[in-house]
């Protein structure tokens, strides 16, 4: 990446976008390679689920994490369409089309998660199971989507950086589907790990964490690593409000993270037991300390978070922990089984399966293929 | 229409998983894919081990969250037998009614088989069929939209009561007992075939039935009351008003 | 139509079907006019209904004879229900049952006669068996006996079985035997399967055969090791009694249950007893003492002594004064020395029918006990021995002496005899937990004799004897095509290859299946040519069987089983028999509530293979004996016409269902008479007259019927142990003062290893498959999760002592081989013991058996039998167990 050439303002689309794009279908032949074949060959008993207990695997971990990426970088590109604030203008369009990048990469692993997706697209909108969380977020990510590659369609090749009357509703669905997607977990009342009302605002939150994260990382990834090639007035906001505006919501995120743990290792509720379990893992620690605590220092201190490099370090970090938390959210909610006597272990233990980890691959190959394609073709990274 | 209920009577029942077994068979199931299972529990210590099981089927809830979570009402209850079903046209195979569910009574098509070598590759599919073994239901009696048959890909099933019987039995009956030779072929397959006669099935909406005669006498109760599901399927355990478990909330 | 007047044609239709639906049984479900049709509207105009045949069948799972409705639509068997009108399955099944579809289409079945190409024989050895036609096979097979025959070496062919059902297979036996000449044809399997019980129960009872209980009418039950909830037959039945005494019935039936690990039987009973192996019989004798020592016993059954005072006093003789009278001159202890009767059932497991005939209508009067005049003398009604019994033996078996050696606190031993002895009517039931050891004849008699203490026998709620069914006679008589070489032949003068009934040997045994292979391996007595085997596989299921392996290679092998085995492993030539859901088989009831009943297999479908049923087999290879033998196989014609035959007998006696022809018996599947026609009341002995038990039998009619022993009584001193005392003392060392008694003895135990390997049989152990069975090996040992494969259960202080860790595999070794097994933490095991179902470790017998990684315990068990009821000692091996 480090070969990347200098895109200073005013120079035309650097063939680094091809380049990156280049890499993205690598990535993406690879992952996507892999999945299709596993599942041509052999179907779904490939991912490691099991009917024991373990219903939602890496797979909904990987969509819930690009979904609520894509939601929190309309968020930050709402700061300056929706919410006027200015500072904002430099990386907007950007955040736009890595939330498009995003919700693509998302989808397709949840269409290649689903057993039946293309009964999805017909059977949830004829039938009006308003009862349910999914039906409402596949409805509202259907809406969702199709807002925002509307609105981006009007900026393809242009440079005009206005925002549009669309903005609005599609930032209020960026919002509701967040606070959705926390619904789906958070009505689960006979799984006492996910339940509770504050679920949806911690997706919230740790949506838009996440976003200024992807915000950070991939400005600086734009200009290939290198914080000189950064448009000052970038530089400025990253060390500035979005410095700032990260760190209250690491903050947060820490907060309601610790708390969800202790409460966790507190309660006697079925279910909990899981905390105990969790906590007495690395990873969570990792994530808790490397991923959270540390980019928050990071981001408070003066000194470290004008760096660049700590930037770029504090942003990755973030992103990693944010999928290490949802993944720990997501599989901690199924692994004490309900009701499965000795045939299923106190605790059930699960780890992505290649596939599984190859859709990871997957989403981030087309992703960033998209992203790579929009910025090289579409004027992704083209302002006015 | 009827509201058909099941009384499991813990005082008899001797944990031999016939109920497992024959609902296994009789509904096409994939070995140790379960939707009547017995589950075993043991706690203590060497001498005095408590040794304890219960069986479970799909408790058949009357405010089921698996129905409500579903985005494509592929999952309902139906509506002349209160049954719980899985329309496999509908299914999307997202398994969030499988998340959802208190009970863990629903199970996905597309798992490894808890039993190598693999029964569907033995008994390969048609085409039409996932897997097809010999001993398959009659082809009669299989109904996709009531998740009644040979599980395809990609989608959830479950207890359907056997559907397929009960759905046949002459009108107004207040139980389905296996003992009585008119009801016999109707009643669920469990039931029928249960050797202590620990379990009963009846309208619970027939007030003198005598499901409703058992729970009243015997202190019925019912599993994790305090999800709000409504099971309706009974626990007795020699009992009588006093009983053990979740008896709070309820609600009617 | 509208909806009120279509719910009164429903009302209408119940009361009309609540008619005609008890009168007849449909055998045709949904097709019009069976009634299960065309109930509402709705139904009308509902899907098209399958055309679905029932018919009848017994299950052949396990022993127990259950009544199975076979569900058949288009060609395909899709469906087993138990029968409703069976009198042991009562429409119930166990939950093997509705595997039976897996059976019939097991794809690893034989697809027909086939040959062996391959000479050499081992686990590793690919037979190259090529198919040829049954014309090929059966000259064959007819080919070689004729040439033994010939060269006056008939005792050198033997045919070993196991499960056999009835006089269509198994009957056929003796027969074949008597007319072919050789002592070897049959060997059956009991003393593999649970001679131990039979034995001793003959030695205190007379009767050599499992006891009918009447369970649902007892208060107590006292189980030593017998699995009632997974293994005791009839399994299905047991639990539908279940259902009723723990359930239903007032009062409440009490049960203590006695085994060495926790299962569903203990967890399920009031109390259970975690018991050291192979130490029931110090349990009992101790209840025994308790229940005498505080006067508990049934008087009117046991006696008493005269002037009422209990002279039972712990540690001390009872006076000389009070012994009873001197033992009677015995009898013949032969009492099965006559031939089995044909049509018989020539059970498998030695048990013994009484046939209806044997009664004697007559009103003479039993002898009660003479009232005496008051000098403390105990006046026995029907046992004999109990004074001498407590001054040699039961005296000082307190329950603090028997907590020392079962690990049972002495309070509780009290308790529970005081339970046993103070609740009528109570009963005492064992099976191989108990007598499976060196001393399993000492602790199967001490077990029997609570029964006669609390007066079970023959008493309503107590146990019985089997009655046996009325059949006509064969098609032919035996007898009278007998050669010279049937009648003098030289095949006399040897003995059984398993010495059964030898000197040498097991003389007082019933069969001793386990020692034909080494037997045979040693050439002692002498080497066999060719082996015939139906329903066992004992080159597997005998313990130690990898010396089988070794002695089977130079044998010619003949299997008849209809899937592969180890044994048709090393078969030449295989003739593949149908499954039960294709044949046509007869099958008496095992011993169950005592009345007559006979069971008949129908086939559901036409054999979906090219194979042949065992019976109609083994009358093809008589057809070509030459000489008369031929000729009385030729007369015989086909089993069909064998069972058309048996079933004339019901013409004069017809079934309490109507059967009285062989027809009715094809569309009822059972014929069963419910009346059991003895009883004891009140220490005396009726017969049914029609209406009540009110014949009172003679003293000699209960000496033929119900305790045929030299004494005519229950025995606490055997008559036919001291017949033989000579013998047994110099065969095994006991003392000729006391061996004749239930005596407590320290059993031994072979293997040299430390723990007890205890290998029972699962309520999932569907005979001869379930280790085949995907079904089966997904639900195999619910209680601690065994999925996919069969754990040790071992106590964790007994792991981590060796180093092992929950789920680590494990080493289990004794002297005579070693397997690896996958080790489970178990509380409810005991510490001194591991315990492995027998279950799998089949190397040749099916594609999901050999994928199990569970090795099969009999190669780490000992071969040793008890030497007076040749019981394979399965449970008396003690082994080592490391990290594998």
């Amino acid at each position: 990446m480090t070969m990347m050439t200098d895109t200073a303002p005013g120079a035309p689309r650097g063939n680094h976008f091809a380049m990156h794009l280049v890499v993205a279908l690598v990535l993406l032949a690879i992952g996507g390679g892999y999945v299709l074949y596993e599942l041509f060959t052999f179907g779904k008993v490939q991912f490691n689920t099991t009917n024991a207990g373990i219903f939602w695997g890496f797979a909904i971990v990987v969509y819930d994490y690009f979904l609520l990426t894509s939601t929190g970088l309309v968020m930050v590109a709402s700061l300056y369409y929706v919410f006027g604030l200015e500072e904002f203008r430099s990386v907007a369009r950007r955040c736009l089309w890595l939330a498009f990048a995003a919700i693509i990469g998302g989808v397709a692993v949840l269409f290649l998660e689903l057993g039946n997706p293309f009964v999805a697209i017909w059977a949830t909108p004829l039938n009006l199971q308003t009862a349910s969380p999914l039906f409402w977020k596949v409805l509202l990510v259907a809406a969702y989507s199709a807002l925002l590659a509307l609105v981006l369609l009007g900026k393809i090749n242009t440079r005009e950086d206005k925002g549009s009357v669309l903005m609005i509703p599609m930032t209020a669905l960026a919002f509701i589907v967040t606070l959705v997607a926390g619904s789906v977990y958070g009505m689960m009342a006979m799984r006492p790990m996910w339940f509770g009302g504050d679920v949806p605002v911690v997706f919230l939150i740790e949506s838009f964490m996440g976003a200024l994260a992807f915000t950070v990382f991939f400005s600086h990834l734009k200009n290939g690593f290198n914080h000189g090639n950064m448009r000052p007035e970038t530089r400025l906001l990253f060390e500035g409000t979005l410095a700032r505006m990260f760190a209250i919501s690491i903050g947060l995120h820490f907060i309601l993270h610790a708390g969800r743990a202790v409460t966790g290792l507190w309660s006697n509720a079925e279910g909990m037991q899981v905390w105990q379990y969790l906590v007495a893992n690395p990873l969570f620690h990792f994530a808790m300390w490397g991923c959270i605590a540390l980019p928050f220092v990071l981001m408070v201190l003066k000194s470290t978070r004008s760096n660049g490099m700590i930037q770029i370090l504090a942003a990755f970090l973030v992103m990693v922990g944010l999928l290490i938390s949802r993944y720990e959210f997501i599989i901690g909610g199924q692994q004490v089984p309900l009701f499965k006597g000795t045939w299923a272990p106190e605790l059930l233990h699960y780890s992505p399966s290649v596939g599984e980890w190859a859709l990871l691959v997957l989403a981030v190959g087309l992703a960033n293929s998209v992203y790579a394609f929009a910025a090289w073709q579409l004027g992704a990274e083209d302002r006015a | 229409m009827a509201k058909w209920g099941m009384v499991i009577d813990l005082e008899t029942c001797t944990g031999c998983q016939a109920c497992t077994t024959a609902c296994a068979m009789e509904n096409n199931r994939l070995p140790g894919e379960n939707w009547q299972d017995v589950l075993f529990y043991s706690e203590g210590e060497y001498p005095h081990l408590n040794l304890s099981w219960l069986p479970r089927p799909c408790m058949q809830c009357e405010n089921p969250s698996c129905v409500s979570v579903c985005p494509t009402k592929a999952t309902y209850v139906d509506e002349g037998t209160g049954v719980v079903l899985v329309d496999w046209n509908k299914c999307i195979g997202c398994k969030y009614c499988m998340v959802a569910c208190p009970y863990g009574v629903r199970f996905y098509m597309d798992e490894a088989p808890v039993v190598q070598p693999d029964v569907k590759a033995t008994y390969p599919g048609d085409g039409k069929r996932t897997w097809n073994p010999p001993f398959k239901m009659p082809d009669e009696y299989e109904d996709a939209s009531k998740g009644i048959g040979i599980q395809p890909k990609g989608v959830v099933s479950k207890c359907t009561f056997c559907y397929h019987k009960i759905s046949q039995a002459p009108e107004g009956v207040a139980d389905l007992d296996e003992d009585n030779p008119e009801t016999k072929e109707f009643t669920p397959a469990c039931v029928r075939v249960c050797a202590p006669k620990s379990r009963f099935f009846g309208d619970l909406d027939n007030p003198d039935s005598y499901v409703n005669q058992l729970i009243a006498d015997k202190g019925g109760v019912r599993l994790k009351e305090e999800t709000g599901n409504k099971p309706k399927v009974y626990y007795l355990s020699g009992g009588g008003s006093p009983v053990v478990p979740g008896n709070r909330s309820r609600r009617s | 139509m509208d909806e009120i007047n279509t719910n009164v044609s429903r009302r209408r239709f119940l009361q009309a079907t609540g008619v005609t639906g008890a009168a007849t049984a449909a055998a045709v479900v949904g097709i019009p006019g069976t009634g299960m049709e065309a109930t509402s509207a709705e139904a009308q105009t509902a899907r098209a209904k399958p055309n679905t045949v029932i018919t009848k069948n017994i299950c052949h799972q396990c022993p127990a004879r259950c009544g199975i409705d076979v569900y058949t639509t288009d060609g395909r068997v899709h469906a087993i229900y138990g029968t409703a009108d069976h009198p042991i399955s009562n429409g119930k099944l166990c939950p093997k049952g509705p595997l039976g579809t897996y059976v019939l289409y097991d794809p690893d079945r034989w697809r027909g006669p086939m040959k062996r190409t391959n000479p050499s024989k081992g686990r590793d050895e690919d037979p190259g068996f090529v198919p040829i036609s049954w014309d090929e096979a059966l000259d064959t097979v007819a080919g070689r006996l004729n040439n033994l025959r010939d060269a006056g070496e008939s005792h050198r062919f033997a045919l070993l079985y196991g499960r056999g059902w009835g006089a269509s297979c198994a009957g056929l036996h003796g027969a074949f035997g008597q007319l072919y000449g050789s002592p070897n044809v049959a060997i059956g399997h009991s003393s593999m399967c649970s001679d131990g019980s039979i034995i001793s129960k003959k030695m205190v009872e007379g009767n050599a055969a499992y006891n009918s209980y009447d369970y649902n009418n007892t208060n107590y039950i006292l189980m030593f090791g017998v699995g009632f909830l997974e293994a005791f037959r009839p399994y299905n039945n047991n639990m539908q009694v279940w259902g009723h005494i723990r359930g239903r019935k007032t009062p409440k039936t009490r049960v203590t249950a006695v085994d060495v690990h926790m299962n569903t039987t203990l967890a399920a009973s009031d109390r259970a007893l975690l018991i050291k192996p192979g130490r029931d019989g110090a349990l009992a004798l101790a209840i025994a003492h308790v229940i005498l020592a505080e006067g508990l016993w049934e008087k009117s059954f046991v006696g008493d002594f005269d002037d009422g005072v209990n002279r039972f006093v712990p540690g001390q003789d009872v006076p000389v004064a009070a012994t009873a009278q001197p033992v009677p001159n015995s009898t013949s202890v032969d009492q099965e020395a006559n031939l089995p009767q044909e049509p018989s059932l020539d059970s498998p497991e030695g048990g013994t029918v009484v046939p209806l005939d044997a009664l004697v209508y007559d009103d003479e009067p039993a002898d009660g006990p003479v009232p005496n005049v008051a000098t403390g003398r105990f006046n026995e009604r029907w046992v004999h021995g109990l004074v001498e019994w407590w001054n040699i033996e039961l005296k000082d078996r307190s329950p603090e002496w028997a907590a020392e050696l079962t690990d049972i606190p002495a309070e509780t031993i009290r308790t529970v005899a005081r339970e046993f002895g103070t609740t009528r009517p109570a009963m005492a039931i064992y099976e191989r937990g108990a007598h499976a050891h060196s001393n399993g004849i000492y602790n199967g008699m001490a077990i029997h004799s609570l029964n006669a203490l609390v007066g079970a026998f023959y008493a309503k709620g107590g146990m019985m004897g089997q009655m046996g069914p009325s059949y006509g006679p064969m098609p032919a008589d035996a007898n009278d095509y007998m050669d010279d070489w049937a009648q003098n032949g030289n095949w006399k003068d040897f003995p059984r290859i398993d010495k059964k009934g030898h000197e040498d040997g097991y003389l007082m045994a019933n069969n001793m299946m386990q020692d034909v292979g080494p037997n045979h391996l040693a050439g002692d007595p002498y080497k066999l040519d060719t082996m015939m085997f139906y329903l066992t596989n004992p080159i597997w299921t005998a313990p130690n069987g990898q010396v089988w392996e070794e002695a089977l290679k130079d044998v010619f092998i003949i299997d008849t089983s209809p899937f592969p085995s180890e044994t048709g492993h090393y078969a030449d030539l295989i003739l593949p028999d149908h499954t039960y859901l294709e044949r046509l088989q007869d099958s008496p009831t095992y011993p169950f509530q005592g009345f007559p009943m006979t069971q008949l297999r129908v086939p559901a479908i036409e054999p979906i293979h090219d194979t042949k049923y065992y019976g109609d087999v083994l009358i093809e290879i008589g057809k070509r004996i030459n000489g008369p033998m031929g000729e009385y196989y030729r007369e015989l014609g086909d089993t069909e016409n064998v069972l058309r035959h048996l079933a004339e007998g019901f013409r004069a006696d017809p079934g309490d269902n109507g059967v009285n022809d062989f027809e009715s018996w094809k569309e009822k599947g059972v014929w069963y008479k419910r009346r059991y026609i003895y009883r004891q009341i009140g220490g005396t002995f009726y017969k049914w007259d029609g209406t009540d038990y009110s014949i009172e039998m003679t003293p000699e009619e209960v000496k033929q019927i119900v305790f045929p022993t030299p004494s005519g009584k229950f025995e606490f001193r055997s008559g036919l142990m001291e017949q033989n005392s000579d013998w047994i003392a110099e065969k095994t060392g006991r003392d000729p003062a006391n061996l004749m008694f239930p005596i407590w003895e320290e059993p031994v135990h072979h293997g040299g290893g430390d723990l007890h390997l205890v290998t029972p049989k699962v309520a999932l152990h569907a005979e001869g498959r379930g280790h085949n069975i995907p079904m089966v090996i997904a639900h195999l040992q619910p209680t601690i999760g065994g999925r996919g494969q069969a754990f040790c259960e071992i106590h964790p202080d007994t792991a981590r002592a060796r180093n092992i860790s929950d789920g680590d595999r494990i080493k289990i070794t004794s002297d005579v081989g070693s397997v690896e097994v996958t080790a489970r933490y178990f509380q409810g095991v005991r510490p001194d013991t591991i315990v492995l179902p027998m279950e799998y470790g089949h190397w040749a017998a099916g594609r999901w058996s050999k994928a199990v990684p569970t090795e099969h315990a009999g190669e780490a068990t000992v071969n040793v039998s008890d030497r007076i009821t040749g019981q394979a000692n399965y449970y008396s091996s003690k082994v080592n167990v490391t990290k594998a």
